[in-house]
């Protein structure tokens, strides 16, 4: 009796299970996010302690919750983190800092992150560990590489800050893994708080004027915008390297008008590239850059966000800067958020031959950001390294005149939402092209946790003990637009 | 740990959302423009990061309910069903699935998603014809875009258009290699006997990872299954443990365990394992082995309940009306009427030409009587090259039978050295007629 009712309910879910699963052919995942692989944001910035050097900050792997263990997000040891930069203005890159990464797990029966205590990066008691090696590559005129150098080698992961029990000092623990990479400067590899911040709903609730008791909080700007990045953290690269180790002339550079003053910067993420019929059987000579796929990139804050057709995401994270003219031009030429925001709320923005867009974000500012005299209309992040860093940096950057602000360079406290939205209704331009000096804002005006003034730099990664998400920027009176910047 | 968490959709990647939102407000304006698929909601859906698919669903439910999804709302909400019958194989969901695509659709007949989801649903109700129809219908849109090629790949494969198939999975992994793209030329390499590059092609999806455990988990599963094709147990366990590590409890992996216990002799733990199993997943697989494991054994009480459950599933999915599906021919073949099975291989072959088809109708012919052809069909089987042990045993058996000594011994050999991934009960009589022709 007891075994045919047992047999009955099994029958009954059994017949269920049959219903679903025609289980004779493969079932694999359809999708997958690759966020292991995914560019979140690029910086370039003279930093004010080190004024003869570049500081990038590129991370990887957004939107990390601190307390996500067991399984930490890790960087992936099969694919290759990049950081390139053109210093020649043709789009392709003249230098390439290389990363890539091994897991040094230390108990292979164990799926634990780490034991108590950890004092410093590499330390025994983190049992998921990784290691890393930086190589600097140099290409010549022709694309062709002609210096291959190792600048670190096997240096320690700063590992995730899992908390006060295990690691009771973490600061110690990110200084112990910042390197000297040959060449000069700084490198630090490992976690830190997101510096990015937006209020994805307020830019366009809020842009819609009014919401519950925040009026006009899109329009006049005036704080009130809840942070959605707030408490997140993300896997940090910061590079800081002598200007002479990247300008076009390897010479440090003079001032905002010397020929060798501005790089475009931008990140990427290579995958192994695979062929379907099986490793080493295709034919004829390939070469080493034919052994990986460029799978995401990132130079200019957004751009595939709101300048790239859906359609077009994927190619976008292929190809290479260089072929964006041909590629994306029009969508920056016509940006469609112009498009948008007019339909929406009849702002009279200008719509189409965007020039002034393509030139801050893709051929340079002339005379501050522009690479060369005829440079490719690439999506690369273009720092002008002759402009001395500002001792007020304003957070609308080039918009509030801060010459040390993006769109030359970006820092981490840099208003990229603000600014773009900003440019896109016509900042930049004169009055009598069209210009309009609408306040548009999403309510948030920095980074949810203070970036610092010394290397890294970054916000320090949380522990999984003290998070907190979503700030909400305090109220404020409106900010303005003020009048078209004047340019150098 | 309780702190409200920012939203996944908004935050796919930071700002995915900020054209998206901008569009979903276009549409609630009455300007859609066609070229720009909305995002769901945008701005008011709440989905934590990290959400369980169970979570998943209760918000974008409760976004559809509220009209504020549009036609992405529902097609994610369908999406998110298909994830659900991934994780707990109730058949309710791939209904629910088909609705929410259907609604989504009708508000907007291009919505990527809706047309992706939908033919993966049909893929998955072996409907592979339609499942290409809408592979390709989503690639004609977004011919650039990586995501329909796992749609339109996933149906050449079942259709047996392999050469076909390679191109997409090929367009596919120069694009955009990842988990998605990765498991595919895994397949592709198993089907064709390369196991080994098989093995690597899987790491590589492992690592490249996924949000969703349940994805990752079947990938890292896959590797074990084919560890056990290569006679490779210990590596099999570890492939399993690392599935079961990453989502605790996995059925399938549950399951892989158990197929590592029976290649160790260890057929009673293995048979308990499986017990356990099937009651929370009661794959038709799962009861197979399960069944095989415990007539290996000599239970046989315990065995003729666990195939009472599969017939159980049989009858139901006549009387359904559901396509026919490869292994439960098989399964016909050895514990029904092969007549039948031959009825119903020949049906399988005329809808899904693949050789997985092509070796269930063999096998259907040989248990017939009539090896001769069944040693036809099984070489079709094998015609790629796989090296899938239970092909082999069928070609093995059907060429013994047909009188045909040396094919026996040459495709039973190759039986016998993938055994760790046939049920006890086939790698017994595997190596039983190798014995019996020497």
């Amino acid at each position: 009796m007891k075994k045919l009712s047992i047999l009955a309910a099994l029958l009954a879910v059994a017949v269920a299970a049959a219903m679903s699963f025609g289980s004779s052919h493969s079932e694999a995942p359809g999708t997958a996010n690759d966020r292991k692989a995914d560019n979140t944001d690029t910086y370039a910035y003279t930093a004010p302690d080190a004024p003869n050097a570049l500081t990038v900050v590129a991370n990887w792997i957004p939107l990390q919750a601190p307390a996500g263990g067991p399984n930490f997000y890790q960087w992936d040891p099969k694919a290759r983190y990049n950081i390139k930069l053109d210093n020649t203005g043709d789009g392709y890159e003249d230098v390439v800092y290389e990363f890539d990464f091994k897991n040094r797990y230390r108990n292979p029966n164990s799926f634990l992150y780490a034991l108590p205590t950890v004092t410093r990066a590499g330390d025994p008691n983190i049992l998921q560990d990784q290691t890393y090696s930086a190589t600097k590559l140099t290409y010549n005129r022709n694309r062709r590489l002609v210096s291959r150098k190792r600048v670190v080698t096997d240096a320690p992961v700063v590992p995730q800050n899992v908390g006060p029990k295990t690691i009771p000092n973490f600061s110690q623990v990110e200084a112990s893994g910042i390197q000297t990479p040959k060449g000069g400067g700084k490198l630090y590899v490992g976690p830190s708080r997101d510096a990015f911040f937006v209020d994805l709903g307020a830019v366009f609730d809020g842009i819609n004027i009014d919401k519950p008791g925040r009026p006009n909080i899109g329009l006049g700007n005036q704080g009130g915008g809840k942070d959605d990045v707030a408490g997140f953290n993300t896997s940090s690269i910061v590079l800081q390297v002598p200007e002479s180790e990247v300008t076009k002339d390897g010479k440090l550079v003079s001032g905002p008008k010397a020929p060798n003053a501005v790089v475009g910067v931008w990140s990427t993420t290579d995958r192994q590239r695979v062929s379907v019929l099986g490793g080493s059987s295709r034919k004829g000579g390939r070469s080493q850059g034919d052994r990986w796929v460029q799978v995401s990139r990132l130079g200019n804050c957004l751009i595939n966000e709101v300048i790239i057709p859906v359609g077009l995401k994927d190619k976008f994270n292929a190809t290479s800067p260089a072929d964006d003219a041909k590629n994306f031009g029009r969508f920056a030429l016509n940006p469609e958020p112009a498009r948008i925001l007019n339909a929406l709320f009849g702002l009279g923005i200008k719509e189409t031959n965007r020039t002034d867009i393509v030139q801050a974000l893709l051929t340079g500012l002339p005379g501050l950001t522009q690479i060369g005299n005829h440079p490719a209309a690439a999506d690369t992040l273009k720092l002008n390294l002759g402009v001395p860093p500002s001792a007020n940096p304003n957070r609308f950057g080039l918009l509030a005149g801060d010459q040390a602000g993006f769109p030359n360079g970006r820092r981490l406290g840099d208003d990229c939402v603000d600014i773009e939205l900003r440019a896109i209704a016509g900042a930049l331009l004169p009055a009598d092209q069209g210009g309009k000096q609408i306040p548009l804002g999403d309510g948030v005006d920095r980074p949810a946790k203070p970036t610092r003034s010394t290397f890294p730099y970054v916000p320090q990664a949380d522990d999984g003990f003290n998070q907190q998400f979503g700030r909400v920027e305090p109220q404020h009176a409106p900010v303005p637009q003020p009048p078209p910047a004047q340019l150098p | 740990m309780t702190a409200i968490r920012p939203n996944l959709i908004k935050l796919l990647a930071p700002l995915a959302a900020f054209a998206g939102a901008l569009i979903l407000l276009v549409t609630l304006g009455g300007s859609k423009d066609a070229g720009l698929p909305e995002r769901a909601g945008g701005v008011e859906l709440s989905i934590p990061r990290g959400a369980s698919t169970d979570q998943r669903i209760e918000v974008l439910q409760r976004a559809v309910r509220d009209g504020i999804g549009g036609a992405q709302g529902y097609a994610l909400l369908g999406g998110a069903y298909l994830q659900k019958n991934r994780e707990n194989g109730d058949p309710s969901f791939y209904s629910r699935a088909g609705r929410s695509f259907d609604a989504a659709l009708r508000r907007d007949a291009r919505n990527l998603d809706a047309l992706l989801g939908a033919g993966t649903l049909a893929g998955a109700r072996h409907d592979f014809r339609e499942q290409l129809r809408l592979g390709l219908e989503a690639h004609g849109i977004v011919p650039e875009l990586a995501g329909p090629n796992s749609v339109i790949a996933d149906a050449q494969i079942e259709l047996g258009r392999y050469g076909a198939a390679a191109r997409t999975i090929q367009r596919m992994l120069d694009l955009k290699p990842n988990l998605a793209s990765y498991a595919r030329a895994s397949y592709y390499r198993e089907l064709h006997g390369d196991l080994a590059g098989a093995v690597r092609a899987m790491q590589l999806a492992v690592s490249a990872g996924s949000d969703v455990p349940e994805n990752v988990a079947y990938v890292q599963n896959v590797i074990g299954d084919l560890e056990l094709q290569r006679g490779r147990p210990a590596a099999a366990r570890k492939a399993y443990m690392a599935a079961l590590a990453g989502l605790p409890g996995y059925g399938r992996a549950q399951a892989g365990l158990a197929r590592v216990e029976n290649a160790g002799g260890a057929l009673d733990r293995a048979a308990r394992r499986l017990r356990n199993v099937s009651q929370r997943l009661p794959l038709t697989t799962i009861l197979i082995l399960l069944a095989e494991t415990d007539q290996a054994r000599g239970a046989k009480g315990a065995a003729e309940r666990d195939l009472e459950v599969v017939r159980a599933q049989q009858r139901l999915l006549r009387a359904a009306g559901a396509r026919p599906d490869a292994e439960l021919i098989v399964f016909e073949a050895n514990y029904g009427e092969p007549g039948e099975a031959v009825q119903l291989g020949r049906r399988l072959w005329a809808e899904a030409p693949s050789v997985r088809s092509a070796d269930a109708l063999g096998w259907a012919l040989t248990r017939a009587g009539r090896p001769g052809e069944g040693l036809a069909w099984a070489r079709r089987a094998l015609r790629l090259g796989s090296r899938d042990p239970l092909f082999h045993l069928h070609a093995g058996l059907a060429a013994k039978a047909a009188g045909r000594p040396g094919v026996a011994v040459r495709e039973l050999r190759t039986a016998v050295a993938g055994r760790a991934a046939l049920s006890p009960l086939r790698a017994r009589e595997a190596r039983a007629a190798l014995e019996a022709l020497r």
